[in-house]
């Protein structure tokens, strides 16, 4: 069946076709709702999230111009909402240290560990001791249909900046990895 | 290899996205390199790991909201514009009142009245006006040479809205309209220059600029458009410009079917 692509639609959006809006919610609201549970660990907010996204984009969609990926302009939106999020809560999303186990064990090896069942849960947690910045690196990174230059264009970075990012963020998931008890 | 090299290689690595020839130069180098080698292997597992964390699914409240929020949305544009449209028919009953229509009727009579007697003595001007008329011509075009090559898009448009202003445009304004046309960033400001250059579409420089950009816009919209310009002006000159967009893979497929119709209609 033929699809409109992402950036067609936006366009019948902008130019008041708001229906087509429902769309691209369903095309984008799990990689949306993914993005923010990665970085912030709550559902309920996610969803709230997600939501504010679409009113965002509904509001400014006379400012989308059909240049370059809409991907990369809806997760540019998402970013907004997200300081929205935190000028308004004056917080950072950070994990409850609580929540988590956390020994050193320096010597296993992470390959092993991450093939031991149950281990994805921790390593979600894992995630959120990472910092918000290198949170969000990684989550474009490993979405498939997003190229670096695109998560360079929505960091503001240029695509070796963005690789080399992703890079670091990635090591540092590990040594937390590493760090932590693994059950 | 230097260490951002060797970053910027490993994601690239890990994304699929190395290019075959490179990746089997950085494989060469990760057995020749047992550290690299162990430090790849582990983040390798944690990059595959992390796409199979678990996500909780949205819930189905989630899509209530939203399209509960659109459907309101919806209904707001629609009356916007609907009491917009109120507006203008109240406005056009009191300007057709019987008295008001008389008023202009006569105000109207005046004026040309006014007009054709000024007429009579005022043969000695017109030399004057035609230069002030060039004067202004020439004016304009600096204008919009000017205004197309700012880096706002606004400016741009403005520059493209003052062309079409333009009696008789000359090559100077002609192929700055055509460089807009296949260069600008903006969207926008390429339909602007579309629709701007349809004023001169006697102009053969105009129609062949046209019919050659044809197959370099990637924009749907910009595509339709000059689809259905040419269609208007039946060119079949720019048949084979059509053709060549059609082997495009990317073209949407409405847009290729509007082509090949636009091709059948042309012929």
């Amino acid at each position: 069946m033929h699809q409109l692509t992402d950036n067609a639609l936006m366009l019948k959006v902008k130019s008041g076709d708001l229906d087509k809006m429902g769309l691209l919610y369903e095309r984008h609201k799990r990689r949306l709702f993914g993005f923010f549970y990665n970085i912030s660990g709550d559902s309920n907010l996610s969803e709230d999230l997600v939501q504010n996204v679409f009113i965002r984009m509904l509001k400014y969609k006379h400012t989308y111009s059909g240049e370059g990926s809409f991907l990369a302009w809806m997760f540019r939106t998402a970013r907004n909402v997200k300081y929205d999020h935190h000028k308004k809560t004056k917080a950072l999303f950070q994990a409850d240290v609580s929540t988590l186990d956390y020994r050193m064990v320096d010597d296993d090896n992470v390959v092993v560990q991450l093939e031991k069942k149950d281990n994805l849960d921790l390593l979600q947690k894992a995630l959120l001791r990472l910092s918000e910045e290198q949170r969000e690196v990684l989550v474009f990174s490993k979405l498939k249909e997003m190229k670096f230059s695109e998560v360079g264009e929505i960091l503001g970075c240029s695509e070796g900046a963005a690789k080399v990012k992703a890079h670091r963020a990635l090591k540092a998931l590990k040594a937390i990895v590493q760090k932590m008890e693994i059950r | 290899m230097k260490q951002e090299e060797f970053e910027i290689q490993v994601m690239e690595y890990l994304k699929g996205t190395l290019a075959e020839d490179k990746k089997k130069v950085f494989e060469d180098f990760l057995e020749k390199d047992t550290s690299a080698k162990k430090q790849v292997e582990e983040l390798t597992a944690i990059w595959d790991a992390f796409g199979k964390s678990q996500i909780p699914e949205p819930s189905a409240q989630m899509d209530e909201r939203f399209f509960e929020l659109l459907d309101t949305e919806m209904t707001r544009t629609t009356k916007k514009t609907s009491s917009w449209r109120k507006e203008v028919m109240a406005l056009l009953k009191v300007v057709f009142r019987p008295q008001l229509a008389y008023g202009i009727i006569i105000l109207g009579l005046g004026l040309l009245a006014g007009y054709l007697i000024k007429w009579g003595d005022s043969e000695t001007n017109v030399p004057i006006e035609t230069v002030e008329i060039s004067d202004n011509q020439e004016l304009r075009e600096k204008l919009v040479l000017t205004l197309l090559e700012q880096s706002s898009a606004n400016q741009r448009l403005q520059g493209v809205s003052e062309a079409s202003k333009i009696v008789r445009v000359d090559e100077q304004v002609i192929n700055a309209l055509l460089k807009t046309l296949n260069n600008d960033p903006n969207v926008n400001v390429r339909l602007a220059a579309i629709e701007s250059l349809s004023n001169y579409v006697d102009n053969a420089l105009v129609r062949q600029g046209i019919i050659q950009s044809i197959p370099n816009q990637e924009s749907p919209i910009i595509q339709v458009t000059l689809a259905n310009l040419m269609l208007a002006l039946e060119e079949k000159g720019s048949i084979a410009s059509f053709k060549k967009l059609l082997e495009k893979e990317e073209l949407d497929s409405t847009v290729k079917k509007k082509i090949e119709n636009t091709i059948a209609s042309i012929i």
